[in-house]
């Protein structure tokens, strides 16, 4: 190739941004495209998408795979829940999972994922296990959506500096054609379609040269009946397990417990403060008047038209404070977290003091006005 | 990996179309634009994401990790734990074990022993476990040179661990040092690799170290391995421990979750090397800062709510919703939101907004929020500076001042984190136990040839005798149990009783009877303690501050012997104003209590009791003492207070006897910005108190003993190196003949060591006087632990007392027991303390003056204890 020409594209051929992220990019908007529910990336590497997919919050199961078990491990940590996923649980329920093992064997904890992702992956397949790979990942996985991205050789020339391939581990890089011939005959074979695009344009007048990855995102076209599944002899588990994080959720009685629980206590806490600062207000210290002066933040204006409602008021008897659980239930979050009364009931009962008929939230303040 | 493991999944660093794109762009392109966009007065960044961190599949990566690699410098170490680093070295992180510190080799008379002799012997076990390697066991240090020079840290191990057949699966690597657990066969190894653009690279594994099992590179070593254990444990890191997320206590009353956790350390102690392992609480908030800020707003409305909000929130910890890191709220920008926006590494701009959703799906519902600011101390990846957090996004973890003083909460809270001794024993040998089942953590140890002793260390103490409390020539012992004297002190004449000749009562209308009652309690209990008191000019204020100022500036007189204040809350600006007015502009001793305090009649006469002797005190009386059986002796406490919130300023309480009784005191403070090093002043305070001392006793003392608390982890190395040479300078400014004997002592409370008595079968906390000064001691310091004072519930912390510099040629014994002696007197309690009494004094000065006073107080008042 002519030297000055070379140099030119050096210039030239600068991705923004870079060609990774335009690629996990391309992954994230197929996942908001179509809101699968198990992902699968094989040949995850440093989990490096699966750190990105995990903020997707339609995802409840994520599952990576590589053959190389020290790459994963590396950063595998970043995988799990952090702290704040056990202060604040979230709606979704999300399991993570690592597995070690080879995209040429059938492992069943691969059975049932909506999509999967095989970027930059084939190129590094020899013969036999590239041989089997449609048959593992099409044939036996099933999923609704399998990408799959590779290097476009086409776009090679473009590129300073590569001799051959991309990459000394590369066992082969396909042109357009190449790909297209080899995903339409497995589109075929397997009975899904294929569209063909992806990123890295090429420069102006260079069109010809397609883009720099080449991505083929295959769609079953029938919905998976089950019996293929079954009718199959079962597999053995082959995949070894390296890494597992079940995030806390709502979905788990236990965090849901907790979160009504402290949402309830929280909630009657602020209408016993306000109760207590509005006795105060008549009392004659002038600090405590304008310490409590109205604000004006919805919170309160919220409590303000609420007790207006009859059998939602609470009320002072003695030492001790009675606050509605109808009242309580009626805040957004309590309302949002319980769904129906009945079950606010039942993850409360036996956890928070309530009174004799069990209609309200009960404080003792006896001790309190001691210390405060 | 072989060619045959490579060949079917998608190897670590694989081929990409990027490889058109050359190094110096690219690197020039990932470092922030220099100059500033003028509607931003200061660069922000977002915390970096973990998504952005070396994560591409291409040649970039190893360039994209040296430049946001979190700790560039670390190391790696194998089996998994690749993601951790050592990143200890090069000085990056502070030594917070004082490593390296001898100071027990300059100190000839405690060569051959550091131990004491008397008291009883103890039966007593600790949180010490031994951690055992093989015989003949040590490290092996390498360097590793790449040649051609690689610069990327992960490229770097890469290409080094292509050879793992040759170094072994086991190894720790920080990008040019490599430790083994095994010797290569050769001092120098060369191998050779090959870059995945085809470079061939020359590397040379050069044997420069054998390292001990003592030597403190080793003890590093073992504590990043200790931490790694931790992690494959799958317990979370926050901040310095780890903790189990997975069984929180939930304390919904105050929207408070404890996590339990573990404080490790593994060092070497007197005759083994031992983990040092305790269990830690964090308390974290199941709210946002932006609940907080709600809730905030609600109670204070909008006029306070500002201020408040910069009160409560800024010095407190956050974690965040999206990575596992912690940040300081140093500010808040108020003209801020997450509309705002900020600039890229790229240079491009970005709402907080769309970054957000474009990072992490996370859609952020109120836009008018403010922006909390983090200065970010160290370099973190590309990121230095401030750093933008949204409220709605952070977690607040800790406790705030407010909480702390909310006896409610911390009642709630101490049932779950006052673990008694059995109980804390329990819970750490959980830990214990972890480790011994988990098989990687197993696995990991025995690559290393280590193992633990899953039993804690046993060994004998000692418990030193009661001290007799000496008060007007009345003997008293006290129940050594419960470490106190109130009872047998009761009605008996104080040392020194002032005269209450001339005195003021302040007060509130609402709080007239309350004063009354107090003045009748008072002349009550005064006569048997021979304190003689008048009738106080009564004052009648309105409750507010320029009330309270205006009658202080009229009435007091220089005659006015002390001013007694009752106020109606706990209003701080009030207390402020008060103590800043009568310890600078008038200096005359005052007497603030709350009027709650004084409402209950079934305790009004302790209460008025213990009044009566801290007014005593302020006025410069005395109340009782022990027996000190050295002449011509000084004490000096230290210690220091560094304002967090207002920031910038640290002050040093000096507290020096001036008696042979060590009853009375001198006391001065020094109060410094930041950078100014605190030991100019305290040097001219140890000159005032050896001129105050020669007054009292028309001599110089020939021994001072200095007790300095408020030293921080790692500050030890400062203290022995430069401030104990300035004491010693400045004795010698005093005179070319005088040389008295030195003894500087630094007290540690905050201790990791745990000692449990073994009584009838059970642990229990050791006696008052229990002195531990073998086993859990440094061999390279003449250290030792005493448990001096009691606790209700919960374990005792003993204190640390740490001897730097000695020239008493007294035995340790004779130190200890001195030491001990000094805990009981500090007249605000009449019964044993943590700390030697002038360490509390010099605390309880530093204290008002930081939080109240903010400069030095008026030295007419240093003679007497006004601040107690």
């Amino acid at each position: 190739m002519d030297k000055n020409f070379q140099e030119e594209f050096t210039q030239i051929i600068k991705f923004k941004p870079p060609l990774y992220k335009q690629r996990h990019q391309f992954v994230k908007d197929l996942v908001e495209k179509y809101k699968p529910k198990k992902v699968a990336d094989l040949g995850c590497a440093d989990c490096s998408l699966l750190r990105m997919l995990k903020f997707c919050s339609c995802i409840e199961v994520l599952a990576g795979l590589d053959i190389c078990a020290s790459v994963m491990k590396e950063k595998m940590h970043t995988l799990s829940p952090l702290p704040v996923d056990y202060l604040q649980p979230s709606e979704r329920s999300l399991t993570v999972t690592l597995h070690h093992g080879s995209v040429a064997q059938k492992d069943p904890c691969m059975l049932g994922f909506d999509l999967v992702t095989c970027i930059e992956l084939i190129e590094h397949l020899e013969e036999p296990e590239l041989k089997k790979f449609p048959e593992v990942v099409f044939g036996f996985m099933a999923p609704s959506i399998v990408v799959i991205s590779t290097p476009n050789s086409e776009f090679n020339p473009l590129l300073p500096g590569v001799m051959l391939y991309r990459h000394p581990d590369h066992k082969f890089e396909w042109n357009q054609a190449q790909f297209q011939s080899w995903a339409l005959e497995t589109a075929r074979c397997y009975d899904y379609s294929v569209e063909f695009t992806g990123v890295g344009q090429p420069p102006t007048g260079m069109e010809k040269a397609g883009f720099c990855t080449q991505i083929g995102v295959f769609v079953r076209k029938y919905p998976q009946t089950g019996e293929s599944v079954q009718s199959e002899k079962p597999t053995e588990a082959v995949y070894k397990t390296v890494f597992k994080a079940v995030y806390p959720s709502l979905k788990d009685e236990k965090y849901l417990q907790n979160a009504v629980i402290s949402e309830v206590i929280f909630t009657a806490q602020i209408i016993k403060h306000r109760l207590m600062s509005k006795h105060e207000e008549y009392g004659d210290d002038p600090e405590r008047k304008s310490k409590f002066q109205p604000s004006m933040d919805c919170f309160s204006d919220y409590l303000g038209k609420l007790v207006v409602e009859k059998n939602m008021e609470p009320f002072v008897s003695g030492n001790e404070i009675y606050i509605p659980l109808a009242t309580i239930f009626s805040f957004p979050k309590v309302n949002r977290l319980c769904g129906t009364f009945e079950k606010l009931r039942k993850l409360i009962a036996g956890k928070v003091t309530l009174s004799s008929d069990g209609s309200a939230v009960m404080f003792n303040i006896e001790h309190e006005n001691e210390e405060n | 990996m072989t060619g045959r493991a490579r060949a079917r999944g998608r190897p670590p660093r694989q081929g990409s179309a990027l490889l058109a794109v050359g190094d110096a762009p690219l690197r020039g392109r990932r470092q922030p634009p220099q100059p500033l966009q003028p509607p931003q007065p200061q660069q922000l960044h977002v915390p970096p994401p973990q998504s952005e961190e070396p994560g591409g599949h291409g040649r970039l990566r190893g360039f994209e990790s040296i430049l946001q690699e979190r700790r560039p410098e670390g190391l790696q170490v194998s089996s998994g734990l690749q993601d951790l680093s050592l990143r200890d070295r090069g000085g990056r992180r502070r030594d917070f074990h004082d490593l390296g510190v001898n100071t027990r080799q300059a100190m000839v008379h405690v060569q051959e022993s550091k131990t004491g002799f008397s008291g009883r012997m103890i039966k007593l076990t600790t949180n010490h476990f031994r951690l055992t390697s093989r015989p003949q066991w040590a490290l092996y240090q390498y360097h590793v040179g790449y040649s051609p020079e690689m610069e990327a840290r992960r490229l770097r191990s890469a290409l080094l661990f292509q050879h793992e057949e040759h170094i072994g699966k086991t190894h720790a690597f920080d990008g040019s040092i490599l430790f083994l657990p095994k010797k290569l066969e050769n001092k120098v190894t060369e191998l050779f690799s090959r870059t995945r653009n085809g470079e061939d690279v020359k590397i040379t594994v050069t044997l420069t170290n054998e390292l001990p099992p003592t030597s403190p590179t080793c003890l590093q070593f073992y504590n990043i391995i200790f931490r790694r254990l931790l992690k494959m444990l799958n317990l979370q890191q926050i901040g310095r421990n780890y903790y189990n997320p997975s069984d929180p206590v939930s304390i919904p009353n105050h929207r408070l979750m404890v996590w339990l956790g573990f404080t490790s350390s593994i060092l070497q102690y007197e005759e083994n090397i031992m983990l040092c392992a305790d269990v830690s609480h964090k308390v974290l908030r199941g709210e946002t800062v932006l609940d907080t800020m709600h809730s905030l707003h609600s109670q204070v409305g909008e006029e306070r709510f500002r201020d408040t909000c910069a009160k409560e929130l800024i010095g407190l910890i956050v974690l965040t919703k999206y990575n596992n890191r912690t940040y300081r709220i140093d500010d808040i920008d108020w003209d801020n939101n997450p509309k705002g926006t900020f600039r890229k590494s790229d240079g491009s701009e970005m709402s907080f907004v769309e970054y957000y959703k474009k990072q992490y799906n996370i859609e952020i519902s109120d836009w008018m929020q403010p922006v909390l600011i983090s200065q970010m101390k160290r370099k973190r990846g590309n990121i230095q500076g401030p750093v933008a957090l949204i409220p709605e996004l952070c977690s607040l973890t800790g406790l705030t001042d407010k909480m702390r003083n909310d006896f409610n909460m911390m009642k709630d809270l101490a049932i779950h984190t006052r673990l008694p001794p059995e109980q804390r024993q329990r819970e750490i040998g959980r830990l214990l136990n972890y480790i011994q089942k988990d098989d990687n953590v197993q696995k990991e140890l025995r690559n290393w040839g280590l193992s633990f002793d899953y039993k804690s260390v046993s060994f004998t103490g000692r418990v030193v005798q009661g001290e007799k409390i000496f008060q007007s020539g009345n003997m008293f012992d006290y129940n050594p149990q419960f470490a106190d004297w109130t009872k047998e002190t009761r009605g008996v004449p104080l040392i020194r009783a002032v005269p209450v000749d001339n005195w003021l009562l302040i007060y509130t209308r609402r709080n007239y009877d309350v004063a009354n009652t107090l003045l009748q309690s008072l002349f009550k209990v005064t006569p048997s303690m021979g304190i003689r008191m008048n009738k106080p000019n009564m004052i009648e204020v309105d409750d507010r501050t320029e009330a309270y100022l205006r009658v202080l500036q009229q009435r007091v007189t220089p005659d006015t012997n002390i001013v007694f204040c009752i106020l109606s809350s706990s209003r701080k600006d009030k207390y402020d104003a008060i103590k800043k007015y009568l310890c600078t502009d008038c200096p005359i001793p005052s007497q603030c209590v709350l009027a709650r305090t004084l409402s209950k009649p079934q305790t009004i006469m302790t209460v008025a009791t213990k009044i009566a002797l801290q007014m005593n005190c302020k006025m410069g009386g005395e109340l009782w003492s022990v027996e000190i059986p050295l002449k011509q002796v000084m004490i000096v406490g230290i210690d220091c207070y560094h304002d967090t919130v207002s920031g910038k300023q640290s002050i040093a309480g000096f507290v020096a006897s001036l008696n042979q009784t060590v009853t009375r005191w001198f006391s001065r403070c020094v109060v410094q910005s930041r950078g100014q090093e605190l030991v100019d002043g305290i040097k001219a305070c140890l000159q005032t108190a050896l001129r105050n001392w020669s007054k009292w006793n028309k001599c110089l003392p020939s021994r001072i003993f200095v007790y300095r608390d408020g030293v921080g982890d790692g500050q030890l190395n400062t203290l022995v190196n430069y401030e104990v040479p300035q004491f010693l300078d400045c004795l010698k400014s005093i005179g070319t003949d005088y040389s008295p004997r030195l003894t500087v002592i630094v007290v540690k409370k905050r201790v990791g060591a745990r000692f449990f008595a073994e009584i009838g079968g059970g642990l229990r906390n050791p006696p008052p006087g229990t002195v531990v000064d073998t086993v859990v001691t440094r061999p390279e310091w003449y250290d030792f632990f005493i448990v001096s004072q009691t606790v209700k519930n919960g374990c005792v912390a003993p204190t640390h007392y740490n001897v730097i510099y000695d020239t008493s040629q007294l035995k340790p014994d004779h130190v200890q027991r001195l030491t001990y002696k000094l805990c009981h007197m500090y007249y605000n309690w009449s019964g044993i303390i943590r700390v030697p009494a002038p360490c509390q004094y010099a605390h309880k000065l530093a204290f008002l003056v930081g939080q109240s006073i903010h400069r030095e107080p008026n030295l007419m008042l240093s003679d007497r204890l006004y601040y107690l």
